[in-house]
């Protein structure tokens, strides 16, 4: 390998379970509801998505027919072996995803937890370059404690997963869960999910949708600053995933602004907003827009820090970056930093190769 | 290579398409509804997907108005299995939403059973 080339840490890798793969780690009487009552999670999306095979990248079916993203050998072949990933963070399908379910809680909880037992079991100690995703159901917040604490500890877990939805994750009421967080040395991942807050309800098109996505990344980053989350919790990070990045220099210019007028209403952030994103909000590249080389340089400049992006691949979706053809050519080093050393950096618990660990 | 066989006419049915080589080159042959071939290279231009992974299929076209799908060409558009890029086969494999782009193409003919991709 030559010094130039870059070792991938791929910051959004989907795995994705089926209900009948969770059953033997569920208990009564939640098993039995997805067995014998076919029971899956309330789904709102009006449309497809509307590509050659919906959701996923139709060349990423397992050969013997189960869905993309189900079976290990089949993405090692295709995606870690493929590309040489030096290591990969799980980020699952979202379904279920405990803590956008407006009911029913207790399924939440367990289902969470069967979740984690499942990917522990199939994933993490299968490949020893995957990392995991704590699942929780963040509005049982005792329960997603407990969750925490129960497996947050297991070397492979680096995050712990909130969907970008109806729920405004800095209220003062989630703030436990940050703090059980920063106790395992967890960082919080988040991805969109439904219901689409953004609009307040669907657009008529899947495009308009998926054209601002950024907006409700930009939302919650904005919820998380202002209710003084980072400086409360202050060795937490964010991982914003899936949103694509070129919306971060708007988001920062605009929260300097208008904390340098309305300060008044949150005394508790002791630091600019910027200097916070800076310091503690990381940010996946995909879905890359197709920019220039010099486009590129310039929004990394213009965020006025280049530790902020992390490749990621999306695997095994439509929208996957290719990682030698998303992004523009660029500096050596800022590669270095936006394929591998940035994630290692964010991430406590990923082994850092810089430091010999 | 100047002229190569990249498979038989009877490999494909009108709609289809599949992968071949044309020396190292992995060439898409595909077949239009109307029975006649093509060959591209068989590489998405945007991210280099494997096009013979995606599909054959028609087209939503210009003739639809907004609230009101035109739907056809059957069998003459590549979509591309990831982004799913839409390229017009019978229009040099000039991409639908930005014909200045193009699949890069190549010469093809058809002697008795076999089909023939040359320079």
């Amino acid at each position: 390998m030559s010094k130039n080339q870059v070792r991938l840490v791929d910051t959004d890798i989907h795995e994705r379970v089926q209900y009948q793969d969770i059953l033997k780690y569920l208990d009564e009487p939640f098993k039995h509801y997805i067995e014998n009552c076919h029971w899956i999670q309330e789904k709102h999306m009006p449309y497809t998505q509307p590509t050659v095979a919906g959701v996923d990248r139709a060349d990423a079916v397992v050969p013997d027919g189960r869905p993309p993203a189900t079976d290990l050998a089949f993405m090692q072949e295709q995606l870690l072996d493929d590309l040489d990933h030096e290591y990969g963070i799980l980020t699952s399908a979202l379904d279920p995803s405990p803590s956008s379910m407006h009911g029913w809680y207790e399924m939440a909880t367990a289902l969470a937890s069967a979740y984690n037992d499942w990917q522990i079991d199939n994933w993490l100690e299968k490949d020893e370059r995957l990392y995991g995703s704590v699942h929780i159901n963040a509005n049982d917040r005792e329960g997603a404690v407990k969750e925490i604490e129960r497996v947050g500890s297991h070397p492979k877990m680096v995050q712990v997963l909130l969907p970008i939805d109806d729920n405004m994750w800095g209220d003062p009421y989630y703030h436990p869960i940050y703090e059980a967080c920063e106790k395992h040395n967890l960082m919080i991942g988040m991805h969109h999910n439904e219901p689409p807050v953004y609009y307040g309800k669907w657009p008529r098109y899947f495009i308009e949708w998926h054209t601002l996505i950024p907006t409700a990344h930009m939302k919650i980053i904005t919820n998380m600053v202002f209710n003084g989350v980072f400086d409360k919790f202050p060795n937490l990070g964010l991982m914003m995933i899936e949103g694509g990045f070129t919306w971060v220099p708007h988001l920062m210019w605009k929260m300097d602004q208008q904390y340098r007028d309305l300060r008044h209403e949150v005394p508790w952030l002791k630091r600019k907003p910027s200097q916070i994103f800076k310091e503690q909000i990381r940010v996946t590249t995909q879905p890359a827009e197709e920019l220039t080389r010099q486009e590129f340089e310039s929004v990394v400049e213009q965020m006025g820090s280049d530790d902020i992006l992390c490749f990621s691949t999306d695997y095994p979706h439509w929208d996957y970056d290719s990682p030698t053809r998303a992004l523009p050519n660029m500096d050596p080093e800022l590669k270095r930093k936006i394929f591998a050393d940035n994630a290692k950096s964010f991430y406590p618990k990923l082994p850092n190769s810089k430091e010999g660990n | 290579m100047r002229e190569q066989v990249v498979c038989k006419t009877t490999d494909l049915e009108p709609g289809e398409m599949l992968a071949s080589y044309f020396g190292k080159q992995n060439v898409l042959i595909c077949r239009t509804s109307d029975g006649e071939f093509y060959a591209f290279r068989n590489q998405c231009t945007h991210q280099g997907a494997p096009l013979d992974k995606g599909m054959v299929c028609g087209a939503t076209t210009e003739e639809s108005t907004p609230g009101d799908y035109h739907y056809c060409r059957k069998g003459e558009i590549i979509r591309c299995p990831w982004h799913g890029r839409e390229f017009d086969i019978k229009n040099e494999g000039r991409m639908l939403a930005n014909p200045d782009k193009k699949l890069p193409g190549f010469k093809l003919r058809i002697e008795d059973d076999e089909v023939i991709v040359y320079k």
